[in-house]
């Protein structure tokens, strides 16, 4: 049975090492393990040329060499003769390779050392099977169209939804639903720099919601800086990003930094662009403890869905500010209630609240906003229109990505336990819900 | 760099050969088309600058039949757990398995896969790779030692430093 390349696609994921043996001219070989192998088409693979000289060397003189693959699944081999072709350093194959490669590196802290020099481009003679003594079960992976189905069904619900908060929650519901992720987090891309902000997570110990990274950091800053997925199939050898998990609420109150949520553990990670109208929106991240957990076919059906709630996250942003200023209502009774402190530092707009730290930035304004709206005039109700409307608030510009902060804002005051709630009453309308009198306080 | 001229393997590099490592076997035929096999461990003679290779002659055919051609031989031993990594290369000459080849070869087998399970992989996936069948010795006088551990540098290879 004649085996496609096509048909070895697991190998090309990087779990389990390929060898590569050469000869030099006068017949001494040369055998090395290698750190990467990408599939082409069905007569081609790539090797990254960042450090092996001697292969090279000897494959410059005699183009023949032999490489062995390896299936993940069952550690079934496989041997290809190859011929060298060419090299490349640069076009898409080898901005790929090098994206990833520089995802790796990143991680530990050595983006400089690990350059990829070239890609070397071989063209595959033959494909045998070595002989297993055992019955080697190729066990395939579950139909393309399974993956397919459940994306379709995934974007259908994300379609449906209105509002910021439900596409988040349709994408990672389906995620964990659908997908069999346990463990992802969507970030939005921060209009106003060059930050990323997750909006919600699942299966991690705290949602991290409201946590940030800078864009080109580490595998998620990456994906948003390059604007293509990344996977990593094999963790093991790669140390893990962030340093130790922070313990999140005694850190938050002296940084005013929210914790970017993670498992320790994690065998595998993908991270996907999520792009609407040409621009970045933001990035869906995926992690697993088991080796292998996203292969090519689940990050192409991903890759749909990641597009899908691009657009919808875009046009829930831009849609949100229609409605018609509501009428003020009166107060809601807080003042039965246990006082508390809110106070807002001026320099970052950073807002604590009883001395925990809750968000900064826009978001921080916001909430300050429309708390001191309610002391002022006794109203609890308010619209997404008059906050655009508000020269106070500053808002940046008509981008700005206020139903996402809000959500970020209301998701926040949840997770704390705050004393301060944010409502949504319908669709660009909020209502402010206190528990008790609120002494505010700017510094 | 282990050993010295008139003894090339030091016994540090001895205890590492005969370990727990994966041992993976380059060669070519009169054509210069190389080959890749893999050995199911190795006893090392340092007084004799040699180590057999014990090779599945059922698995790895052409290797066999390379080395009976032209001896030509390069040898690389890995270590899965941190990537400590020798390439030795030489002549060989191929040799009857011993009982004491074939009993290697088994605690070889018992050990690597010990190994692979302390690293999180499953027997099943480990058994293609360690086969005794048919077991082939392939004796190496040792003629050079190459450093092939990849340095902090995780993941990737170092060229070898000799």
């Amino acid at each position: 049975m004649t085996i496609r390349l096509r048909d070895l696609h697991t190998c090309f994921e990087g779990v389990i090492p390929s060898i590569i043996a050469t000869a030099s001219s006068d017949g001494i070989p040369n055998i090395s393990y290698l750190s990467h192998v990408a599939l082409v088409d069905d007569e081609h693979v790539a090797l990254s040329d960042q450090f092996f000289s001697k292969t090279a060397a000897n494959i410059r003189a005699n183009n023949n060499a032999a490489v062995m693959l390896v299936d993940p699944r069952d550690g079934s081999q496989y041997r290809l003769s190859v011929v060298f072709e060419r090299s490349l350093d640069s076009g898409a194959l080898f901005e790929t390779m090098a994206a990833e490669l520089r995802a790796s590196s990143a991680q530990l802290g050595m983006a400089d050392v690990m350059r990829l020099r070239g890609v070397d481009i071989y063209r595959v003679a033959s494909v045998a099977a070595i002989p297993s003594p055992g019955a080697a079960i190729a066990i395939s992976s579950p139909a393309t169209s399974v993956y397919l189905i459940a994306a379709a069904t995934l974007c259908g619900r994300i379609s449906e939804a209105r509002e910021v908060d439900a596409i988040v929650d349709a994408v990672l519901d389906g995620l964990r639903d659908s997908f069999g992720c346990a463990n992802s987090m969507l970030l939005v891309k921060d209009p106003a720099g060059e930050r990323l902000v997750t909006v919600g997570s699942r299966g991690y110990l705290w949602s991290g919601i409201g946590s940030e990274l800078t864009i080109g950091e580490a595998i998620i800053g990456t994906v948003a800086a390059e604007r293509r997925t990344i996977r990593i199939n094999d963790m093991s050898r790669i140390r893990r990003f962030g340093d130790a998990i922070r313990a999140a609420a005694v850190d938050e109150n002296q940084t005013r930094t929210i914790a970017l949520p993670g498992i320790a553990d994690a065998m595998s990670q993908m991270a996907l662009p999520m792009i609407a109208g040409g621009a970045l929106r933001g990035v869906l991240f995926l992690e697993s403890k088991k080796r292998l957990a996203f292969p090519k076919d689940v990050e192409t059906a991903l890759s749909m869905l990641a597009s899908n709630a691009a657009a919808a996250l875009a046009l829930a942003d831009n849609t949100s500010g229609n409605e018609q200023s509501l009428v003020t209502s009166q107060g809601n009774g807080a003042l039965a209630g246990r006082p508390f402190s809110v106070v807002h530092h001026l320099f970052d707009d950073s807002v604590f609240i009883d001395g925990e730290y809750l968000i900064k930035g826009v978001s921080g304004r916001l909430l300050v906003h429309l708390l001191g709206l309610h002391l002022q005039e006794g109203r609890a109700d308010f619209t997404n229109r008059e906050m655009r409307l508000s020269n106070e608030l500053r808002l940046p510009d008509f981008k700005d990505n206020l139903e996402t902060r809000l959500l970020l804002l209301r998701r926040r005051l949840e997770e704390k336990a705050a004393p301060i709630r944010l409502l949504r009453t319908g669709r660009g309308k909020l209502r402010l819900e206190i528990a008790g009198p609120a002494l505010l306080e700017s510094r | 760099m282990p050993g010295t001229d008139c003894n090339p393997i030091d016994a540090v590099l001895a205890t590492f050969l005969e370990s727990p490592v994966m041992i993976i076997v380059g060669s070519c035929d009169d054509g210069l088309l190389p080959q890749v096999a893999r050995a199911a461990g190795a006893v090392v003679d340092r007084a004799k600058g040699r180590v057999d290779l014990i090779v599945s002659g059922w698995q790895w055919p052409q290797t066999i039949a390379n080395i009976g051609r032209n001896g030509r031989l390069a040898v690389t031993f890995a270590r899965p757990a941190d990537y400590v990594s020798y390439q030795l290369k030489g002549r060989a000459a191929i040799v009857p398995a011993s009982a004491a080849h074939r009993q290697r070869a088994q605690h070889y087998i018992e050990a690597m896969t010990e190994t692979f399970a302390e690293l999180g992989l499953d027997q099943a996936v480990a058994a293609s790779w360690l086969v005794d069948l048919e077991p082939q010795v392939l004796r190496l006088a040792v003629e050079a030692i190459f450093v092939q551990t990849p340095g902090k540098t995780a993941g990737s290879m170092l060229e070898p430093s000799q």
